[in-house]
């Protein structure tokens, strides 16, 4: 694996989690985080959701929720999803405040709004542009189903990229036959670190 | 200590160089090297120079990532120390060229970051001395050349990375050399301070350098962008790929973005941009993103541009980009902008007013103001009124704008409104024209409007409102009538309302049209308003429509001329650039005393349309209200109202003041006093609270309107209000709680569909996790609650259920569920709805099959599961839905094949043990109740059918113990067996699993089969399979064969069939019985002995088999011919036991109903003609005999023809003969002298008994004289000694002879006559009271 990716989504939660836990297990250099304020998960009902600040840890989360009403977080498949989070890291981390992560090569996103947010965060990063990174979002409905579909096909675009020599030639190919094969539309940019 | 150190490290140094020069492998060279970066980090500038040539060759390397981190090492190097720049740089420019990507982006980095620092120390030194220090200057002149180096690989085709590193120095490049807007131009103060990249500022210069010259740099950095910008030229462009685009586009909007000078320069490249031509949306993307960009810059400069960045932005994505541009713009700019705005406005307010009279004819000076106002309510605006107020129509903009500078509205919605009303005002249009023709066109206009929808009058309605004189005395009336009516159109969608809007139209028109020449400037507030009206009808026109409009309302001019400008200034801005004075709307402002009215007809136009979220209905509800200035007025609640009213009401009364100031110069308008709104802030609490009042209240209003037999109408305005409701006030409670009380009444099916599609909605759109998770959660509840309320209340055979979820948008998995338990209810569940409850689901399972294909499979399941249920009554119904409408569909019957299928396996391997261990507690239960039934059933069978398999007996004898089993195997079998009726081939497969299964399920099987059998009947297929019956299902190829043969002719295929299974398979005669009925006479006859052969049952049943239609067929043979056909067996020929014929004659003598005496008659008539004689004959004769005594005279006659046929020649039936003459004594007598003299004495050497009656017999006189001499010696009557001699050896001999021919079977003869004898006897000595 020559590449170090960044999966991100809002809340680093659902979609960048899934993502995260399936290139991990695939074993690529892997790390996700969400560009929204705080991560909210749902609660008893809309005007009551559960609100977290980033870099609280899933297993918090996880005990607050099965505390409060397990049957509920259960039937919605919320406490399933911490479980797995919290298999994968300890805490959602914010894209904005990690910019001491490093760099990575291919950041993906998984919704038009983060891209622009990541973009946006990477063209005002205070530092000298040094390296390429490739930012690519790929529209992904924020629900569980949808979150699991996503990450197989990020995972197949990774796989892609992989193949490459570079990234740089090939990226109009990549994602010409990605968007042809999968009938998905793919948005891409190129940022520096 | 320095040198000590020196030393130390230089001689590490140099073997590390060593080792990573001379080592093999890539990662210990890397090793190495890393050490070394470590070294040198530290190592003073002696060292450095010492080392760094050596250091240089690295960078010829064979392997890549030595290069590259040499690459590194050095461009750290460099950067710590310039003066070994002019000999790095001269290696380093071949790496650009290096092979191996990796290694000449990395010296393209390096580049970079010395060609940035050599600039700052180049340009901090200049701007301190007079000179230059030598070398670096020589740095300098090689970083020059370096980066021409690097410019000239940003055009290089092919690219691979450096290209993007080298645009990226290009742009680097340009944005050093331009002045930046944002940093003080003013140098630091010290010559040696550090220079941040943010924070340098090549205006530095401007007072003179000795190198660099700030023009020159200019020049440079503008040829440069030139370059960039040729590539985004065509045609440049098209040699491009989506990647080098994007680039560039990134780049120059970065420039642009960074030095908003060149936007004049960038812009129009990028606004030429053709994104459609591009295949990638990634360039879309980026041209988006870059407009956004260029648009959020506040740098003055950027000002002209912004009007053609957000058209090209709308164009680019719709309206949606552009609001969303707007917003963007709103967030970003909001702090600054607002109040900078807030100054200008201010400072505008006087001349502007002056300036009123002669601003209508200068349409790029109004353009401009108005874009300023625009933009302010950009700034003010939120995102959600933005877009929840689409309709929010430009009118209302105008005039809130004009009211106090802070529309919450939005010019944004103008495009929207545009499209929207065209229509509506080409029919004001027709209004007004046919309302002017006076009373001739009532009954055209009567015709126009019943024949427009309700909707469309509606807004012709609201839009017209805007006419109205609001304050005349005898409209007065009318309008409030008018507005209270328009707060719900269509509410009352009947006729008379129509021809109420209808005469209220034409009132309207006709005063509005008449209103110029009112001019009395008494009633100031009338005009002023019908003004703001008439105005904002015309900025709902769309441009061209504009001309038109105002000729056909006759209104004043001059302001709907200028206001009219507003909304194609908003849209189109046609980008004269010049930033000129700011002409501020509050000219405008003057005129609007009343915020009241505009307010009115907008919120109404709104709410007519139907497209408005509930707070604004709340909120046009209050301002109708607020009219009769009510209290109410506070629940103008909304976010817009909030920010506003405070200051709108400040501003109105300031406005108030001014206007009258300048109101001499309109004579038209005069000032009103103000009706101040009473505006109150409410709480978001508060306000939603009052939302849930309103709804509550509608919903127990049309309660009672439905009560009282209100009309369908109500309850649909419910659902939509339900529906429209803010969705986070979880409307669907109250809802629910509607719905539930009474789903008939309440339209419940239209209520849930609407919530359901609105939650469904709400969970499918792009929303954050947390909104469709819920709306999904709360979609399953509302969903289950309904259908289960459904359920209980609402049993078979409605349809309510049913209706409900074929149409909801998806069925969760609990509905799934919930069905499931209907279709096959659990064992404690003993409710006695449950059976229609069944029935109800299967119903549903159905109609969601037919309906919803997608779920198809899901709902098999349940079918499927239903149809193995242990209750028989539950698994009927679902057998009866699954064989006969769901496995004739082509999609599934592969499906319910295969599940079947495996039911029938699992059942055939079941053995007992496990069975009962699996059963649930429900099967248990059931078992414990059912047992009665079946066994019940199979002990009628058995008595019944007696004639059936002893299998079945043997079923009926163990029923008590396995009829559990039994019915267990039923239950998975039952399915199977259903869909070989309908799949006839099916069959074999129980044919194959039967001979492997448990002697229970063996029995289920044949239980079951007849019935199966029956209703498929004789088919090919079911032949096919008989006539290749797999091994070991014999006993059930039987009971098939029987069932079909049972009671029915059977096919000749079938016939043909089972001759052929006789034939080569199965040998046992058992299967010719059952149709020997129906077999040719020859046929049966010939198979015969073969009958006789088989166990006496079951030659007794094909006896009777036989013998069963010989009454009413000719074809089928009588009794008497079976019973010859019986003694034409030949033991020793047929292979038969003698034992057997002679079974099967006493099987026959057995039913004398059947053989009666004459056919006993007429069997011996015929055997005795035969040649041979049969070899039973005389056995029979005797059994004859002993059964119909009266036959006595016949057997006589039989016996004379014997002695005619020489009977003594055949041995056996000598002795038979004279056992019949003996026990036919003494009607033999005449027979026994019809003899031969010396038979007659053999006769009577063998049974003495005889002899004596004979003798007596034969004295009497009459017989005497007839016989012969001879026979008289034989008695010794007459005595004749020479002949009664040698006569008697004779017929010894022959009685030998005999013997010897049949040695054989002697033994066996012998005994069986003696054994038959005794019969005889018993039987004789049974009969013979009878006979006497």
């Amino acid at each position: 694996m020559k590449f170090r990716y960044a999966m991100v989504c809002s809340s680093n939660q659902n979609r960048s989690m899934e993502a995260h836990s399936l290139f991990k297990r695939e074993g690529f250099d892997v790390s996700s985080y969400g560009t929204g304020q705080h991560v909210k998960l749902p609660g008893p009902s809309l005007r009551e959701p559960n609100v977290y600040d980033f870099g609280t840890p899933y297993k918090q989360m996880f005990d607050d929720l099965r505390r409060k009403d397990p049957d509920l977080y259960k039937r919605n498949g919320i406490l399933p999803m911490l479980k797995r989070n919290l298999a994968v890291k300890s805490a959602p981390q914010r894209w904005q405040d990690n910019a001491a992560d490093g760099s990575f090569d291919v950041v993906l996103t998984f919704e038009e709004k983060v891209f622009d947010m990541v973009l946006e965060d990477l063209h005002n990063r205070n530092h000298v542009p040094m390296k390429a990174v490739l930012v690519i979002n790929l529209e992904v409905k924020d629900n569980h189903e949808e979150a699991a579909v996503g990450a197989k096909l990020a995972l197949l675009l990774c796989q892609e990229l992989e193949a490459t020599e570079g990234w740089e030639e090939s990226i109009d190919d990549i994602i010409t036959n990605f968007e042809r094969q999968h009938r998905r539309k793919l948005l891409y940019s190129v940022s520096y670190y | 200590m320095v040198g000590m150190m020196g030393a130390a490290s230089r001689d590490k140094i140099s073997s590390l160089i060593k080792s990573a020069k001379f080592d093999s492998t890539v990662p210990s060279k890397l090793e190495n090297l890393r050490l070394l970066s470590g070294e040198l980090s530290n190592a003073d500038s002696v060292l450095l120079s010492e080392f760094l040539s050596h250091l240089l060759d690295l960078l010829s390397d064979r392997f890549g990532p030595v290069r590259k981190f040499t690459a590194e090492m050095i461009g750290d190097i460099g950067l710590r120390c310039t003066e070994y720049i002019p000999e790095i740089v001269p290696v380093l420019i071949p790496v650009l060229k290096d092979d191996t990507p990796a290694v000449a982006r990395q010296a393209i980095r390096c580049g970079m970051e010395i060609f940035r620092s050599i600039l700052f120390k180049v340009a901090l030194q200049g701007l301190y001395s007079n000179g230059l220090d030598t070398s670096l200057e020589s740095s300098w002149s090689w970083m020059l050349k370096f980066r021409d180096e690097i410019y000239s690989l940003a055009f290089q085709p092919g690219s691979d990375g450096r290209r993007l590193l080298a645009l990226k120095f290009m742009e680097t490049v340009v944005l050093l050399y331009t002045p930046d807007p944002n940093v003080s131009s003013d140098p630091p103060a010290d010559q040696n301070s550090q220079v941040n990249i943010k924070e340098f500022n090549i205006s530095w210069l401007r007072g003179g350098h000795p190198v660099l010259n700030v023009g020159d740099l200019s020049i440079e950095a503008s040829q440069s962008l030139g370059l960039l910008l040729d590539q985004l030229r065509f045609p440049t462009i098209k040699s491009h790929n989506n990647l080098m685009i994007i680039l560039l586009i990134n780049s120059l909007s970065a420039i642009a973005s960074k030095r908003p000078a060149f936007y004049g320069r960038i812009l129009p490249v990028l606004l030429g941009l053709d994104p459609s031509s591009s295949s990638g949306k990634g360039v879309h993307h980026a041209l988006k993103s870059a407009f956004l960009t260029c648009l959020s810059c506040t740098h003055p400069g950027a000002a002209p541009w912004r009007d053609r960045l957000i058209g090209a932005l709308r164009e680019l994505n719709a309206v949606g980009v552009a609001e969303r541009a707007a917003t963007d713009l709103t967030l970003q700019n909001n702090g600054s902008l607002e109040r900078k705005n807030e100054s200008l406005i201010s400072q505008d307010e006087e001349p502007t007013r002056k300036a009123l009279d002669d601003s209508h004819n200068n349409a790029s000076r109004k353009r401009m103001g108005v874009q300023e106002n625009t933009d302010i309510l950009e700034d003010k605006m939120s995102v959600k009124r933005v877009r929840s107020v689409p309709v929010a129509s430009e009118g209302s903009t105008n005039e809130l704008r004009s009211d106090d500078d802070i529309d919450p509205s939005g010019g944004s919605g103008t495009c929207k409104m545009e499209v929207d009303n065209g229509p509506v005002q080409q029919l004001v249009a027709m209004f007004g024209a046919l309302v002017a023709q006076g009373e001739i066109a009532v009954t055209s206009l009567e015709i126009l409007i019943s024949s427009i929808s309700a909707d469309l009058l509606a807004e012709v309605v609201m839009s017209n409102m805007r006419n109205l004189p609001s304050n005349c005395p005898q409209t007065e009336g009318d309008e409030e009538q008018f507005l209270g009516k328009g707060s719900c159109p269509g509410l009352k969608g009947d006729n008379s309302e129509f021809d109420n809007l209808s005469s209220l139209l034409t009132n309207i028109l006709s005063q509005s049209s008449v209103l110029p020449q009112k001019d009395t400037g008494v009633d100031s507030l009338p005009s002023a308003a019908n003004e703001l009206e008439l105005r904002g009808t015309l900025d709902n026109t769309d441009v061209p429509g504009l001309s038109h409009v105002s000729e056909e309302a006759p209104v004043p001019t001059s302001l709907p001329a200028s206001s009219g400008e507003h909304v194609p200034s908003v849209m189109e801005n046609g980008g004269s650039g010049a930033l000129s004075d700011v002409i501020d709307v509050g000219n405008i402002e003057s005129e609007i005393p009343g915020l009241d009215f505009p307010f009115c007809s907008d919120e109404l136009v709104i709410t007519s349309l139907g497209s408005t979220e509930l707070p604004d209905a709340s909120q046009e509800q209050v301002s109708s209200l607020g009219r009769s200035s009510l209290e109410l007025l506070p629940s103008v609640s909304t976010d817009r109202s909030e920010e506003l009213s405070p200051r709108g009401t400040v501003t109105d009364l300031s406005s108030f003041n001014s206007s009258s100031a300048t109101s001499a110069g309109l004579s038209t308008q005069l000032l009103l006093p103000k009706i101040s709104a009473p505006v109150i802030s409410l709480t978001d609490d508060q306000r939603d609270n009052l939302q849930k009042l309103i709804l509550e209240h509608i919903t127990d209003t049309y309660k009672q309107i439905a009560n009282s037999g209100g009309s369908q109408v109500c309850l649909s305005i419910l659902a939509y209000l339900g529906v429209k409701f803010s969705f986070d006030l979880e409307p669907w409670k109250l809802l629910q709680t509607h719905i539930l009380s009474d789903y008939v009444n309440h339209e419940g099916h239209e209520l849930t569909l609407r919530v359901l599609y609105r939650l469904y909605g709400e969970a499918e759109e792009d929303n954050d996790f947390v909104s469709s998770t819920t709306a999904k959660s709360v979609y399953e509840m509302f969903l289950l609650i309904v259908a289960e309320m459904l359920r209980d209340t609402f049993p078979w055979p409605d349809k309510s259920l049913n209706r409900l979820l074929v149409e909801v948008p998806y069925l969760p998995d609990a509905v799934f569920k919930l069905l499931e338990d209907m279709c096959s209810p659990g064992g404690s569940n003993k409710d006695k709805n449950s059976s229609e409850r069944v029935r109800q689901g299967l119903s549903i399972v159905w109609s969601l099959i037919l309906l919803r294909p997608p779920i198809r499979d899901a709902c098999l399941r349940i079918a499927l599961k239903s149809a193995i249920h242990p209750l028989e009554e539950v698994r009927d119904k679902a057998l009866r839905l699954v064989v006969n409408k769901l496995y004739p569909l082509p999609s599934m019957s592969r499906q319910i094949e295969a599940f079947a299928q495996e039911m029938l396996v699992s059942a055939a391997n079941s053995n007992p043990a496990t069975e009962s261990n699996d059963a649930d507690g429900a099967n248990a239960e059931f078992k414990d109740s059912d047992v009665g039934k079946p066994s019940n059933e199979l002990s009628a069978i058995g008595a019944s059918s007696k004639e059936l398999s002893s299998a079945t007996d043997q079923l009926a004898v163990s029923e008590s113990i396995s009829s559990s089993l039994l019915a267990e195997g039923q239950r998975f079998m039952a399915l199977y067996f259903a869909l070989c009726t309908k799949n006839h081939s099916l069959f074999r497969q129980i044919f194959v699993i039967y001979e492997s299964t448990s002697n229970a399920v063996k029995q289920g099987v044949l239980h079951h089969i007849p019935k199966l059998v029956r209703a498929i009947g004789p088919s090919p297929e079911l032949l096919g399979i008989l006539s290749d019956p797999p091994t070991g299902s014999e006993e059930l190829l039987m009971q098939v064969l029987r069932t079909l043969t049972d009671g029915t002719t059977p096919s000749p295929e079938l016939l043909s069939t089972i001759r052929k299974l006789y034939d080569t398979k199965v040998k046992d005669v058992e299967i010719l019985i059952l149709i020997l009925p129906f077999l040719p006479k020859e046929e049966v006859l010939a198979i015969f002995p073969r009958l006789v052969n088989s166990p006496s049952e079951k030659f007794q049943l094909a006896l009777s088999h036989v013998l069963q239609v010989s009454s009413n067929s000719n074809l089928a043979i009588t009794p008497a011919e079976a019973l010859i056909a019986i003694h034409g067996i030949d033991p020793e020929r047929d292979g038969i036991p003698l034992k057997k014929v002679t079974d099967a004659c006493n099987i026959c003598f057995g039913q004398r109903q059947i053989f009666t005496q004459q056919v006993l008659a007429k069997v011996l008539n015929q055997l005795v003609e035969q040649i041979p004689l049969p070899l039973l004959f005389m056995r029979t004769v005797l059994q004859a005999i002993g059964a119909f005594p009266s036959l006595v005279d016949f057997i006589m006659e039989i016996l004379s023809r014997l002695v005619q046929k020489q009977i003594w020649k055949y041995p056996k039936l000598w002795v038979g003969f004279i056992k019949c003459a003996l026990l036919t004594k003494p009607e033999s007598f005449g027979v026994l002298l019809q003899l031969p003299p010396a038979q007659l004495e053999n006769a009577l050497n063998r049974t003495p008994a005889l002899r004596d009656p004979l003798i007596a017999h034969a004295s009497q006189p009459n017989i005497r004289s007839s016989l012969p001499r001879s026979v008289l010696v034989v008695l010794g009557i007459a005595s004749d000694s020479q002949n009664s001699g040698p006569t008697k050896p004779t017929h010894v001999e022959t009685g030998e002879m005999g013997k010897s021919e049949h040695t054989q079977s002697s033994h066996a003869y012998s005994g069986d006559t003696s054994k038959s004898d005794k019969e005889v006897v018993t039987d004789k000595s049974k009969e013979s009271p009878d006979a006497t």
